[in-house]
């Protein structure tokens, strides 16, 4: 922890409950119907508590989660935001963007461990003056109910918790023979696609430095092929570099396990990759580690390459369309889903108290943003400064801020191949962070899959979109 | 001054350690957290993690050094503005159970904050901290500090050092500051022999034989430096991703950003870690940014741990700690790009020192 | 233990308020300011030409400006009361906050930081100062150190560049400069950048300096530029016979502490505001092209 913490930085909203403490609260409301709803709450003479700033936006499609987080990280005990009824926004269909985006950023920080007492959403329209007091009331008192916002920090003398164990088989281990071939039918591959000019370039993998790892490496030339490896080391996820190899060659061939497809469909679904220039190299893969353990994605894996790889490459040799037992999506369930399901089980400051541990080793190396397939903007929200939404200081607020943006700016689109988790040089838990916003995605709008042509949630809505949370 | 030293058992050791932890300094170790090993303020001796080898996740320099601190504060009043201190910095702490590897970090850190305009806030609190440090019996498997002049039993930035000898540990001052951290808890303790103090140079020279690294030559780093347009470095450095990972994990890294925080009523300038490999560090306002490229970025890194020394006796920043090696996302492995490097540039015959 | 007693803040600024300020173009000001306690201002030691400072914009952050007046210095009695001018232009976030600052507002000050302009080895030599767009605002407070010690030095030939009109800085102070005997003032605009009423030279920096054909022997050139216009000039400056011994610039670099320990500013072994920001064409060919 920073000495910024110990000292109890002030003037960064102190939550140490002062004198006789009264809740913060911040609104965030449209111009249009709450903020005309409110000021005829004031015109007509309603009394409601006063603990309530207002923060007026053209519309709840402009709200960002950012915004909810700086907030809270300034400070706010509590926050409501409100806006036009669905079917009446000013904008025609901002509140309905909206609606899916809160309900998911909702669930994350339940989650994370914020006391949904503190977290509200209402449709307040321009005549619902009384609506609009009622809320204010219900909001005001249960955010005075939940008490000061917890500290931002590593709690104190706290034992940590226990996850429930994952379990699963994964998939069939390969011999030190069958390996062997499988080396040497991707080096046939990749030197036969390079030798006929299919592609310019190979994406795969090399031996690195410690014992059975493994690092990208791009060859151009068949004779190169030599150089690619195959193992438990295979962990990166090589979709990252599909976009730099093809500024230089036409097309580019990529080794790929299953569960890096969905980065690749994302890419190919995003406007950031074309599907006919990149040609994927699927490989029969007995689980990936780091350590003596094998990763917990793989525990539910076949590792069977997926159809749509335009290669396969198993034992058995180079096929160029899948064998019979190939999976047809991604899996169902995951490993991960019963510690999630503990976490949730628990009291929101229990969870509170997990998720801050973890965020107070996070060093801001943003080795997540960078090992992660989907993160490719050019410039991304944590260098903005204009304004600085996001904290740049290494302590518990600005973390916070970062994890849970960085988790929501993917979710809906996440392909749960867990690089970041595996890059944290910290070992913070990202992997259940993405799982869960899946989770919910799933749950409120169904599965994404393989489908380049699919939306993702967040970009997307439907008219009967659940709002069950919705004052 | 009295370079005095002992032979303790382990029991003795946690007695001490629990002694320190009694007294009126913080004492920070390395504890293991949600599988972790992290140095962390720590209540009783049972938490630290003291062993003959084995690093921590990352270096002790945010004791010193934190990820984050307020360098000055200010108030807005009406139309006026009121400079504050910092919060006040310099509690007496000790770090106990630092590899060698990383108190040579710290040693290069001084380096930088106390050359030249001396940082205020980095001197309280290096004054007013003891380290102590252990030497490691055993390399890890990313370990290569013997390869760049450093040492396992190294004393280079320790005020008092644990040697683990026959199931226990050999103990000796190595500074002043170190001779008072002891004070008279000694008295009980057995006194080295000979034999025992032998021990750190077989200690030396086993661990030296289990890192299977080519040392990297001191000549290097003018063949590098002369080499800084060669070809190569674009290939050696195709893979890195631009996180920061090797700079924050480094025991000897200590670039660092300044940024305002503030709100209508106050604020502060907070200086907190940065690194070369962010694609924006060297980013001018104009739009101008000289090292453009990750590959251009990497090369700085290399170069800045390996050359740009004022002269060649002094010693690499790099300490051989390898936790980049270990942790880098992209598997990229500084000793081996060094080493790729020179070779290229003395093929292509393009370096200075030829 | 407490050292921040004992050991000055380095970090800290000293409060200045703005005494007054001139726009040289749309979007570059020249900032007038004095410092706000009394105890500060007597005890300020001044600068040397070259040397720059961090200026704070307090809520927004801090921004690196040369020191662009003529070097104050102390008369020794306290009665004279130092002023310092840096000319900016409004390019991010710091400089945005800034330009929007009026007469008597808050500001923060560090420095002298950075080496100096070596003005006393270039008596009795011909100098020649180019400046391309802001880049004349490193220079001023060399200019006129030099123009007003005239008699100490050669022929001076200042030579302005800009990309447009609009965009010249120091307009309304050429007259004075070149109204001082053995001092010529030779303005230029690219291609392009002329207004029907210009007078000046049309043509990029370095080919107008080719075109004044200023004989190199013991001539000292001290130019200021963005990083292209600098590779040319250098260019240029070479066909014409001059030695990289005799060119020197300043270099600019991110910059945040300002003092050396932050890293940022490393260009090879050299930390521009620690070693430079003043250096010689032949120090810079010993520097690896970081820059």
């Amino acid at each position: 922890m920073s000495e910024l913490e110990l000292a109890g930085v002030e003037g960064r909203g102190a939550t140490s409950a002062p004198k006789a403490w009264r809740p913060h609260i911040v609104a965030l409301v449209c111009n249009w119907c709450s903020y005309a709803g409110a000021d005829m709450a004031g015109t007509t003479r309603l009394q409601y508590p006063a603990n309530v700033r207002m923060v007026r936006f053209p519309c709840t499609g402009r709200m960002s989660p950012l915004m909810i987080l700086r907030a809270f990280e300034q400070g706010a005990d509590g926050i409501l935001v409100s806006g036009c009824h669905p079917g009446d926004c000013h904008y025609v269909q901002g509140n309905l963007v909206a609606r899916r985006r809160f309900t998911i950023f909702r669930s994350l920080l339940e989650f994370l461990g914020i006391d949904m007492q503190r977290l509200h959403f209402a449709w307040v329209s321009a005549a619902e003056g009384h609506k609009w007091a009622t809320v204010v009331e219900k909001v005001t008192t249960a955010v005075g109910e939940a008490g000061p916002l917890p500290k931002f920090g590593a709690p104190d003398d706290w034992q940590g918790l226990d996850l429930p164990a994952v379990e699963g088989d994964g998939p069939p281990e390969v011999s030190s023979d069958e390996l062997a071939q499988l080396r040497s039918n991707i080096r046939q591959a990749a030197a036969d696609l390079l030798s006929s000019g299919q592609v310019g370039v190979v994406v795969g993998y090399r031996a690195a430095s410690m014992a059975h790892q493994m690092a990208p490496v791009t060859i151009t030339s068949a004779a190169e092929a030599e150089r690619l490896e195959w193992g438990s080391g295979c962990v990166n996820n090589l979709s990252t570099y599909a976009s730099s190899a093809l500024e230089n060659h036409e097309r580019v061939a990529l080794v790929v396990k299953t569960c890096d497809l969905g980065a690749v469909t994302g890419l190919i679904r995003e406007g950031q990759l074309s599907r006919d220039r990149v040609l994927l190299i699927g490989v029969q893969c007995s689980g990936v580690s780091t350590g003596s353990e094998i990763a917990a994605k793989c525990l539910d894996c076949s590792g069977t390459p997926h159809p749509i790889c335009d290669l396969v490459v198993t034992v058995d040799g180079i096929l160029e369309s899948p064998p019979a037992d190939a999976p047809d999506g991604t899996d169902a369930l995951d490993p991960r889903d019963e510690q999630i399901a503990h976490l949730e089980s628990l009291p929101a400051d229990e969870r509170w108290q997990y998720w801050q541990r973890q965020f107070a080793r996070c060093l801001r190396c943003y080795a997540c943003r960078a090992a992660c397939p989907l993160c490719y903007c050019s410039s991304c929200v944590a260098e903005k400064h204009r304004p600085q939404w996001i904290s740049p200081a290494i302590d518990n607020r600005g973390n916070s801020v970062w994890n849970t943006i960085r988790a929501f700016h993917l979710a809906g689109r996440c392909s749960g191949c867990d690089e970041c988790a595996r890059a944290c040089p910290a070992d913070i838990r990202l992997d259940l962070i993405n799982r869960k916003l899946a989770l919910e995605v799933e749950r409120q709008y169904g599965a994404l899959g393989l489908d380049a042509e699919e939306k993702t949630a967040l970009v997307d809505f439907r008219e009967d979109d659940s709002e069950e949370f919705i004052l | 001054m009295d370079r005095r030293s002992w032979t303790i058992d382990e029991a003795e050791m946690r007695h001490w350690l629990q002694a320190l932890i009694d007294g009126e300094m913080i004492v920070v170790a390395p504890v293991e957290e949600d599988g972790v090993v992290l140095f962390r303020p720590i209540t009783s001796a049972e938490q630290a993690v003291v062993e003959p080898s084995g690093k921590t996740r990352w270096s002790p320099k945010e004791f010193l050094f934190p990820r984050s601190e307020a360098l000055y504060r200010y108030r807005f009043k009406g139309d006026r503005v009121q400079l504050e201190d910092p919060p006040p910095v310099g509690r007496p702490q000790i770090l106990f159970g630092v590899r060698s590897c990383d108190s040579s970090g710290l040693a290069r850190l001084d380096e930088i904050f106390l050359s030249g305009t001396k940082d205020p806030l980095y001197a309280a609190r290096r004054e007013s901290t003891t380290v102590v440090s252990v030497a490691c019996s055993a390399a890890d498997a990313e370990c290569f500090c013997t390869a760049v002049g450093g040492s396992p039993v190294g004393e280079e930035g320790s005020d008092f050092q644990l040697v683990p000898i026959n199931d226990g540990w050999m103990v000796r001052v190595v500074t002043d500051k170190g001779n008072d951290l002891v004070g008279d808890t000694a008295d009980g303790w057995a006194a080295a022999s000979a034999d025992d103090l032998e021990q750190t140079e077989k200690i030396e020279k086993h661990v030296a034989e289990q890192i299977e690294r080519n040392p990297v030559d001191s000549q290097w780093s003018k063949v590098l430096e002369g080499g800084f347009e060669n070809e190569a470095w674009k290939r050696l450095a195709e893979h890195c991703l631009g996180c920061s990972v090797c700079a924050y994990v480094c025991p000897s890294c200590s670039c660092f950003d300044m940024n305002h925080e503030a709100n209508a009523w106050c604020g502060e300038q907070c200086r907190s870690w940065d690194a070369c490999t962010f694609a924006i560090f060297t980013h001018h306002a104009s739009g101008h940014n000289p090292r453009s490229t990750p590959q251009k970025r990497y090369r700085q890194r290399v170069l800045h741990k390996f050359a740009f020394r004022e002269d060649e006796d002094e010693p690499f920043r790099c300490v051989g700690c390898g936790r980049c090696v270990a942790l880098c996302p992209a598997g990229l492995d500084i000793v081996d790009t060094v080493t790729a490097a020179v070779a290229a540039i003395r093929e292509e015959g393009t370096d200075a020192a030829c | 233990m407490q050292l921040a007693e004992a050991v000055p803040n380095p970090y800290q600024p000293s409060l200045m308020r703005i005494d007054g300020y001139s726009d040289e173009t749309p979007d570059v000001r020249t900032l007038r300011l004095q410092f706000m306690d009394s105890d500060e201002a007597r005890s300020f030691g001044g600068w040397k030409p070259g040397q720059f400072g961090q200026f704070t914009v307090f809520g927004a952050g801090e921004s690196v400006f040369a020191l662009a007046n003529e070097p104050w210095r102390s008369n020794g009695d306290g009665g004279d009361v130092p002023t310092i001018e840096c000319t900016f232009r409004e390019v991010g976030k710091v400089t945005t906050a800034l330009r929007s600052m009026s007469q008597g507002q808050v500001v923060g000050f560090r420095g002298p930081y950075g080496n100096h302009f070596p003005i006393d080895d270039w008596k009795k030599k011909d100098l020649v100062f180019i400046g391309g767009g802001i880049g004349m605002a490193a220079l001023r407070s060399a200019m006129l150190e030099v123009i007003e010690r005239k008699s100490e030095f050669g022929d001076v030939v200042i030579l302005n560049g800009a990309r447009t009109v609009g965009d010249m800085v120091y307009k309304t102070e050429m007259p004075r400069w070149q109204a001082v005997e053995g001092v010529e003032v030779v303005r230029t605009v690219d291609p392009g950048g002329e207004t029907d009423d210009w007078d000046g030279e049309i043509g990029l920096l370095p080919n107008v300096f080719e075109g004044l054909e200023l004989a190199p022997d013991g001539r000292i050139v001290v130019a200021c530029g963005p990083p292209v216009m600098l590779h040319y000039l250098f260019l240029s400056l070479g066909k014409s016979g001059y030695e990289p011994e005799q060119v020197v610039t300043t270099l600019e670099n991110k910059m945040k502490c300002g003092i050396g320990h932050c890293g940022r500013c490393y260009v090879g072994p050299f930390s521009v505001c620690r070693d430079g920001p003043v250096v010689t064409w032949a120090e810079l060919n010993e520097l690896p092209k970081d820059y």
